[in-house]
C-alpha cells in the first residue's frame, strides 16, 4: 500500500484524516508529563500521552466556566478555567485562536461550555510542569450536554484502561506513568456518582 | 496408543522415525504422522488423523486441520483449472465456502448430498474463511435425512464469507458489466446491502419491492464495503413488508463547522446548483445576477476514535437551529455581519453537541437524512457504574 512513499504527511490522493478529539477527565490531564511530535518536520503534530495510554493530539470537554480573565495590551489572549467532576481544565485563547478568543469573550461564568483544544504542555516561572488546553472553539453547553459527556469521557477512560498493556502507546503510558488502574477507575467512579440518576 | 492398552516398542519408534528422517529427508512432522499411522494400522486403531472429533462449521478458523459433515448447498463455476470444484458446504450451525484442488484427484461433489470430510484444511483468502480439499482429505458419503434450516441473521449482522437473510430489494441499478443479470440494494430493519447476480443458467432477477428469504448467499469485501453476491444463493419470494433502514448510522460530537456552511447562495442556471462565492461567482457560469439561498452544514462529526465529514441539508439545518431558511435570510440582510451571523447563529446551536446521524456515504461524507440529538440514558449510567465501580473490587 505504501509504495515506498514517505510515511510523514498526508499521502498524496488521499484525504487528510482529522485527528479525532480524546474524551479525558481534567483528574488525567492534570498528570500528563508527556509531549512528542510525529514526524520530523515542523509542521507535524504534536501530541501528549495520557497516562491511560492514548496519545492525543486533541481534545474535547465540556465542563463549567468559572473564571476568565484577559491579558495583554497589543497581542490579548484570554485565560480560563473550566471545571468538571474531577478537577480543573486550564484554557488558553490567543490571537492565533481568534474565533475561539471571540467566542470566550462572550460567554458569561459561571456557564457550562463545550471545549475543542489542543493540549500543550509548558513549563512555569517556578519550573513544574503543566498543562493548558489551547482552545478552538468554545460554545455555552446545556446541562445535558454536560452529563453526556461525562458518559462519555468515563466510557473512553475505561475503554483505555481496559486495553492498558495491549497497544504501543498504553506500553510506553504504563512504562513512563507508571499508571494505576484502580486510581483511575475510582476516579470514573466518583465522576460518575455525582451524576443524578 | 499406551492410554489404549497397547504395548508399543519405543526403541522400534524411534528407528523408524530417524530412518525415515535422516536415510530419506522427510520432515520431522510428516515421519511421526506416517509412523503413527502405521502403527494404527498394525493394531487396527483408526489413524490419528481421523481421530480428530467432528466439528462445526460455525467457529472454524484459518490453519485448522479438521473434519467436518455437511451438505453441498451449492457448487460455483472454479475460477481456474487448479480447482475442480468450489461451492458452500452447510450444517446446522452455519455455512463455509469450500475448495477441491484438482490435485487432490477426488470425486466430484454433488450438490445437495451430505458427506464427512475428514483432515480438510481451513484457510484464509481475502478475509473469508475457506475450507480446502486437498489429496489427504478422506470424502465420504454419509446418509443424512436432517433437514437444513439456515440461520438467517440481519444485515447488520453479516460478516465475510457465507451468509443468510430476509430483505427487501429496495432499488435496482443500471448493471455496470454486461455478465451481470441485475444489481442493486436489498436490505431489512437493521441495514441496506449492495447486491449482484450474474449471467448464468437458471438464474432469474429478483423482482424490486418483493421481499426474500436469501439462502448461502457470498458475501464478499469489496475497497471496505460489504457485498451479495448472489450467484449461489437460494431466493424465496416472501409474503408481507420490510421497512428497510438504509445508509451509514455514526454518532459523536459536531466538533467543526467548515467554511461554506451556513447560509450560502447557488447557482440559478437549470440543473448547476454550484455553490457561488461571495462575488456570486459560480465555477462553470461565472458571475451571476440572480441567485438562490440555501442553508446547509459541512461539519465533522467525532466520536473520540474516528472522525466523519457530514453534510446536512436544509430541512435538518432549520430544525438544529431553529431557523428557517427565510429568518435566516432576514438576519444575514438585517445583521452588520451579514451572512455570517447566519454562520454563528447555527455553530452556537450545535458544535459542541452531541449528535446521531443517518445518511449515505459518499466520497468520505456521509451525507445526512437523519440527525437527532442523542439523550441522557440512566440506564447507561447505571452500567458504566458497574463497570468502574465493579472491577476494582
Amino acid at each position: 500500500m505504501m509504495n515506498g512513499r514517505k510515511a510523514t504527511g498526508p499521502r498524496p490522493g488521499q484525504t487528510f484524516d482529522r485527528e479525532p478529539a480524546r474524551r479525558v477527565f481534567a483528574g488525567e490531564l492534570r498528570e500528563v508529563k508527556l509531549q512528542f511530535r510525529e514526524g520530523e518536520d515542523e509542521k507535524s503534530p504534536s501530541f501528549v500521552l495520557l497516562p491511560t495510554g492514548a496519545r492525543c493530539n486533541r481534545i474535547f470537554l465540556v465542563g463549567t466556566l468559572t473564571e476568565k480573565e484577559r491579558r495583554g495590551d497589543q497581542n490579548v489572549f484570554y485565560h480560563a478555567r473550566i471545571s468538571d467532576p474531577t478537577g480543573t481544565f486550564f484554557l488558553m485563547a490567543g490571537s492565533y485562536q481568534p474565533e475561539a478568543m471571540q467566542q470566550i469573550a462572550r460567554i458569561e461564568p459561571p456557564a457550562f461550555v463545550a471545549v475543542i483544544g489542543k493540549p500543550n504542555l509548558f513549563e512555569s516561572q517556578t519550573g513544574s510542569i503543566l498543562l493548558s488546553v489551547r482552545a478552538e472553539s468554545m460554545t455555552a453547553v446545556d446541562r445535558e450536554t454536560r452529563d453526556l459527556w461525562v458518559l462519555d469521557t468515563a466510557r473512553a477512560t475505561l475503554q483505555r484502561l481496559e486495553e492498558l498493556g495491549e497497544t504501543e502507546e498504553s506500553k510506553r503510558a504504563e512504562e513512563h506513568y507508571h499508571t494505576d488502574p484502580t486510581i483511575y477507575r475510582k476516579m470514573v467512579y466518583d465522576a460518575l456518582a455525582q451524576l443524578k440518576i | 496408543m499406551e492410554a489404549k492398552g497397547i504395548a508399543v516398542d519405543r526403541l522400534k519408534i524411534e528407528s523408524k522415525i530417524r530412518r525415515l528422517v535422516e536415510e530419506f529427508g522427510v520432515q520431522l512432522a510428516e515421519a511421526e504422522r506416517t509412523v503413527g499411522n502405521e502403527l494404527a494400522r498394525e493394531h487396527s486403531l483408526p489413524s490419528p488423523g481421523a481421530r480428530a472429533q467432528e466439528r462445526e462449521i460455525h467457529g472454524l478458523s484459518a490453519g485448522e486441520w479438521v473434519t467436518v459433515q455437511g451438505k453441498v448447498v451449492a457448487l460455483t463455476s472454479p475460477p481456474t483449472p487448479a480447482i475442480a470444484q468450489a461451492g458452500i458446504l452447510a450444517d446446522s450451525s452455519g455455512a463455509i465456502r469450500f475448495t477441491v484442488w484438482a490435485r487432490a484427484k477426488a470425486l466430484p461433489l454433488s450438490a445437495g448430498k451430505w458427506y464427512r470430510l475428514e483432515s480438510a484444511v481451513v484457510d484464509e483468502f481475502r478475509g473469508v474463511e475457506k475450507l480446502n480439499i486437498h489429496s489427504g482429505t478422506i470424502i465420504t458419503e454419509v446418509e443424512n435425512g436432517t433437514p437444513l434450516i439456515p440461520k438467517v441473521i440481519p444485515v447488520r449482522d453479516l460478516r465475510p464469507g457465507v451468509g443468510s437473510v430476509r430483505v427487501k430489494v429496495v432499488q435496482e441499478w443500471e448493471p455496470s458489466h454486461e455478465r451481470m443479470l441485475q444489481t442493486g440494494l436489498l436490505g431489512d430493519e437493521t441495514g441496506a446491502i449492495k447486491f449482484t447476480i450474474w449471467r448464468e443458467e437458471g438464474k432469474e432477477k429478483l423482482i424490486p419491492g418483493t421481499v426474500y428469504s436469501i439462502y448461502y448467499a457470498l458475501v464478499d469485501e469489496f475497497n471496505g464495503r460489504l457485498q451479495l453476491n448472489l450467484s449461489t444463493a437460494i431466493c424465496i419470494p416472501e409474503e408481507g413488508d420490510i421497512r428497510v433502514l438504509e445508509g451509514e448510522a455514526a454518532q459523536g460530537v459536531i466538533v467543526h463547522l467548515a467554511p461554506g456552511s451556513g447560509l450560502i447562495k447557488r447557482c440559478p442556471v437549470e440543473g448547476c446548483n454550484r455553490v457561488l462565492s461571495r462575488q456570486n461567482y459560480c465555477p462553470v457560469h461565472e458571475i451571476q445576477k440572480d441567485f438562490r439561498y440555501d442553508l446547509r452544514i459541512k461539519g465533522v462529526l467525532d466520536d473520540g476514535i474516528r472522525t466523519r465529514n457530514i453534510l446536512v441539508q436544509k430541512e435538518i439545518v432549520e430544525a438544529l437551529s431553529a431557523m428557517k431558511l427565510d429568518e435566516a435570510v432576514a438576519l444575514a440582510e438585517s445583521s452588520p455581519l451579514g451572512m455570517d451571523e447566519v454562520f454563528y447563529r447555527i455553530r452556537d446551536a450545535v458544535l459542541g453537541r452531541y449528535f446521531q446521524v443517518r445518511g449515505s456515504e459518499i466520497d468520505g461524507r456521509i451525507l445526512v437524512k437523519e440527525c437527532r440529538k442523542i439523550a441522557f440514558d440512566p440506564a447507561e449510567l447505571a452500567g458504566l457504574l458497574n463497570k468502574a465501580g465493579g472491577e476494582s473490587r
